[in-house]
């Protein structure tokens, strides 16, 4: 990787508490039945109400998020804006069709079509913030956060001095059950705090916003340095075990020198067999994330921000996380490995600013 | 037409999303966009919507669209104007 990538605020809205507050003595929270949906904080903190009312949720959780990245960061106009859905808006997508059927394609409200159009955060951040700089919106599946974050890495490589990159997913009820129809949800009602007890077909469904702001530089609030991205598509087992050894020789990186692994492992037993790369690795440093978040196309951005935050606080947040016993000696590296329904492959590496 | 205006009131807080609005909050004369309720370019592109939904009615020329959508009054006055003796 050319260059180097500090974060340097970040902010996300997630199923968990983690808008606000100290993240380190939050609860998780527990929800019955498959379907995790963002703790939503008070939008009107960081959006006027006469530009609230038009908007729906996810839009309201994008801007939010990256509203509080960017005062995070101390950054009021960033360098470029980028950033990755799986989906976009779907209230807004699922609206405009219905209207289509009910109205015959005549007499169409205008918001929920431009609205559901995937850059219309991207959109609403620029307006608000002023910023005419560089904007993109990434719409890839399972890669669309980390095209983002590859777009942004070689932003900054080239010399753009911050990035804003981000990403944001929500799951309504209608599409929870289209994708429950080809089996991405368990059939068995589960919590999310059982979900590794429950190793069948199908996982949770889950969705957030997270954004972060990206520099060349480390600064006095680094949270952490991103030191490699690698995205494999549709690998076999045995290509993704040479391409994980491989991604950390290039970085002169044993497998002992990895403190944590972060793993979207989601208990769905029709993908699980690709986490068994990660056997060699020693188990105590391993953790699955998603009974936090759940599963949707860009978790890889709430994996991310958990990562940035354990390495910043040099802790793992206990009522998150029960199965950690003791804390680790050392929080220097932390790999995520994650994938979606087995398609797109992610490894990201994160060091400690230190 | 007063009860025209106060179907008209209601039906515009629902259609814009006007949240913390009463239909007793606007006046009949007062202007729609700019001050009065601040609305904007998008929310005239709602009305029109709202129009012909609710009354069948198409404005076709945007420069009629803009006089008619300058109040409630003048929104209520052109419906009536479009329905059948």
């Amino acid at each position: 990787m050319k260059g180097n990538c500090y974060i340097q605020g970040m902010a996300a809205i997630s199923p968990q508490h983690t808008f606000d507050g100290d993240l380190l003595t939050q609860p998780m929270i527990v929800t019955q039945g498959n379907r995790l949906s963002c703790v939503e904080p008070d939008y009107r903190a960081f959006i006027a109400p006469n530009s609230l009312r038009r908007m729906t949720r996810v839009l309201k959780m994008g801007l939010a998020a990256s509203l509080k990245c960017l005062q995070d960061g101390g950054i009021h106009v960033p360098g470029a804006i980028v950033t990755g859905t799986g989906k976009g808006s779907l209230q807004d997508t699922e609206r405009f069709i219905k209207e289509i059927r009910d109205f015959e394609e005549r007499a169409l409200n205008p918001t929920p079509f431009i609205q559901s159009t995937y850059n219309a955060v991207n959109g609403l951040i620029a307006l608000q913030q002023k910023c005419t700089q560089y904007n993109n919106t990434f719409v890839h599946r399972g890669f669309s956060f980390e095209h983002a974050l590859l777009d942004s890495l070689l932003l900054l490589s080239e010399g753009t001095p911050n990035v804003l990159a981000g990403a944001f997913d929500e799951i309504t009820p209608e599409h929870f059950f289209i994708k429950g129809r080809i089996g991405h949800w368990k059939r068995e009602t589960i919590s999310n705090d059982q979900l590794y007890a429950h190793v069948s077909p199908g996982t949770i469904s889950g969705e957030g916003a997270a954004f972060f702001l990206l520099t060349n530089t480390p600064g006095e609030q680094t949270y952490a340095q991103i030191g490699g991205l690698q995205l494999l598509y549709k690998p076999t087992p045995a290509h993704l075990g040479t391409a994980l050894s491989q991604f950390l020789a290039q970085r002169n990186m044993q497998p002992e020198d990895i403190d944590l692994i972060l793993t979207g492992a989601n208990a769905d037993s029709n993908h699980l067999h690709y986490y068994q790369l990660l056997d060699s690795y020693p188990q105590r440093t391993q953790l699955p994330f998603k009974h936090l978040c759940g599963d949707y196309e860009t978790a890889g951005a709430f994996a991310l921000w958990l990562a940035a935050t354990i390495l910043k606080e040099q802790q793992i947040p206990k009522a998150w996380f029960p199965m950690v016993t003791h804390q680790p000696e050392r929080l220097k590296n932390v790999l995520i490995y994650n994938h979606f329904f087995g398609e797109q492959h992610v490894f990201m590496l994160l060091h400690s600013k230190d | 037409m007063e009860d025209l205006k106060q179907k008209l009131k209601v039906q515009i807080i629902e259609a814009l999303n006007l949240q913390d609005t009463r239909p007793e909050d606007i006046d009949d004369n007062a202007p729609l966009f700019g001050e009065g309720l601040g609305l904007d370019s998008i929310d005239s592109l709602e009305l029109m919507v709202l129009l012909e939904r609710n009354y069948q009615i198409k404005v076709e020329d945007p420069r009629e669209g803009r006089k008619i959508l300058q109040s409630v009054q003048s929104m209520a006055e052109f419906i009536q104007s479009k329905q059948p003796a």
